[in-house]
């Protein structure tokens, strides 16, 4: 089964080691992605008129009819806006996440485990709210981890808000938020979108923040060091 | 010329009825991020001014809201306060200049191309003091060309 990938602007520029790895990923557990041809931005969360976004998510799940009607998306923004525009269960969206789970990775050959590592999956605002847009395993990474011999911390704080969208309006704001969220948490950090990535890497110091599919490609080995 | 409080239904897709159901619990305000960081923010005023068709234009939370979605999940009814910021601030024509460039690009090429976004901001950027973070940014600087994509379509 082929899946239509949409990977949103940000995983083209900022973010595309999320890009690579995700596709290294996929067809290292079997998985066969297709990308969308001449898409466009989905409006991300810059329009007020949401008929604009629908709008937008539409023309791009149009073109991905022609490759399938599974959509997966790795930017959470774009989740978001392709499952809003989706009403009649025609199309299925889905971020890697849903795709992934313990017995999916533990089938698959494992090279490295987690032993003596620390970690705090960080899944940020959009993948946990709205609960109709929203993932529907809120522990998947968490479970994963633990599978794997790995330590998990940080739950308290792992759908709290970096301020990623203020960022460059209010670079206070961000530097407030995302302090909470440092101070609270210990070890590597696992994020799942672009620009969560970016705040905290920002703000981070000395802390490793890393993406989710990088943590998984070292489990699997492509990856040699965290 | 419409006012205001209409233009906001037509974008969001809400009712005035779907704000009379607030019950004045204020659950919105007391799970806000930017309660977190010392700000005092209360969602449901807003919804109220908006109600009783009282001014919003300069509400606190039109500049600071951060599309965290946590009002909208505690909240009983789920109103999406968030969209509804970003509805006025398109309609008042707040918004900052980093949106506009976005939505410029999104105009020309279809998509958000990152180096025309920062050429566009660039006195934002020098001015606000962004310049010592560039030094952590090595990793996020891959150049793409521009696609039309978006003119075809």
């Amino acid at each position: 089964m082929t899946y239509a990938y949409y990977p949103g602007c940000a995983l083209k520029g900022s973010a595309k080691r999320l890009d690579l790895t995700l596709r290294k990923l996929f067809s290292r557990l079997g998985l066969t992605m297709k990308e969308i041809p001449d898409w466009t931005c989905c409006g991300a969360l810059e329009y007020g008129d949401r008929k604009q976004i629908i709008l937008n998510s539409k023309k791009n799940l149009n073109k991905a009819s022609f490759i399938s009607r599974m959509v997966i998306a790795a930017c959470p923004l774009c989740v978001k806006n392709l499952k809003e525009s989706e009403k009649d269960g025609e199309f299925s969206i889905f971020h890697p996440l849903d795709l992934l789970n313990v017995k999916l990775i533990l089938s698959a050959e494992i090279k490295n485990d987690l032993t003596n590592h620390i970690f705090t999956p960080y899944y940020g605002c959009l993948l946990m709210r709205p609960k109709e847009t929203a993932l529907k395993d809120k522990e998947v990474m968490e479970k994963i981890i633990k599978a794997l011999g790995g330590e998990v911390c940080g739950t308290e704080i792992k759908d709290k808000c970096c301020g990623g969208n203020r960022f460059f309006i209010d670079k206070d704001l961000a530097f407030n938020l995302s302090k909470i969220i440092l101070e609270r948490s210990k070890g590597t950090f696992v994020v799942f979108c672009p620009f969560c990535h970016l705040i905290l890497k920002t703000f981070s110091g000395d802390r490793k923040v890393i993406y989710f599919t990088e943590l998984l490609l070292y489990v699997l080995g492509d990856i040699k060091k965290l | 010329m419409q006012k205001i409080e209409e233009r906001i239904f037509e974008y969001t897709g809400y009712k005035q009825e779907d704000f009379s159901v607030c019950l004045g619990c204020k659950i919105c305000a007391s799970v806000c991020t930017l309660n977190d960081v010392g700000f005092k923010v209360n969602p449901q005023e807003l919804l109220l001014s908006l109600f009783m068709g009282l001014k919003i234009k300069n509400h606190v939370l039109i500049n600071l809201c951060t599309s965290c979605y946590r009002c909208t999940e505690s909240c009983p009814w789920e109103i999406r306060i968030p969209e509804l910021v970003r509805a006025i601030k398109e309609i008042t024509d707040k918004e900052e200049s980093f949106t506009k460039a976005m939505k410029e690009s999104i105009r020309i090429f279809g998509r958000v191309y990152e180096p025309y976004v920062i050429l566009r901001v660039l006195p934002t950027i020098i001015l606000k003091g962004y310049v010592k973070y560039l030094k952590r940014w090595k990793d996020y600087i891959n150049f793409h060309l521009p696609t039309f994509a978006g003119k075809k379509g």
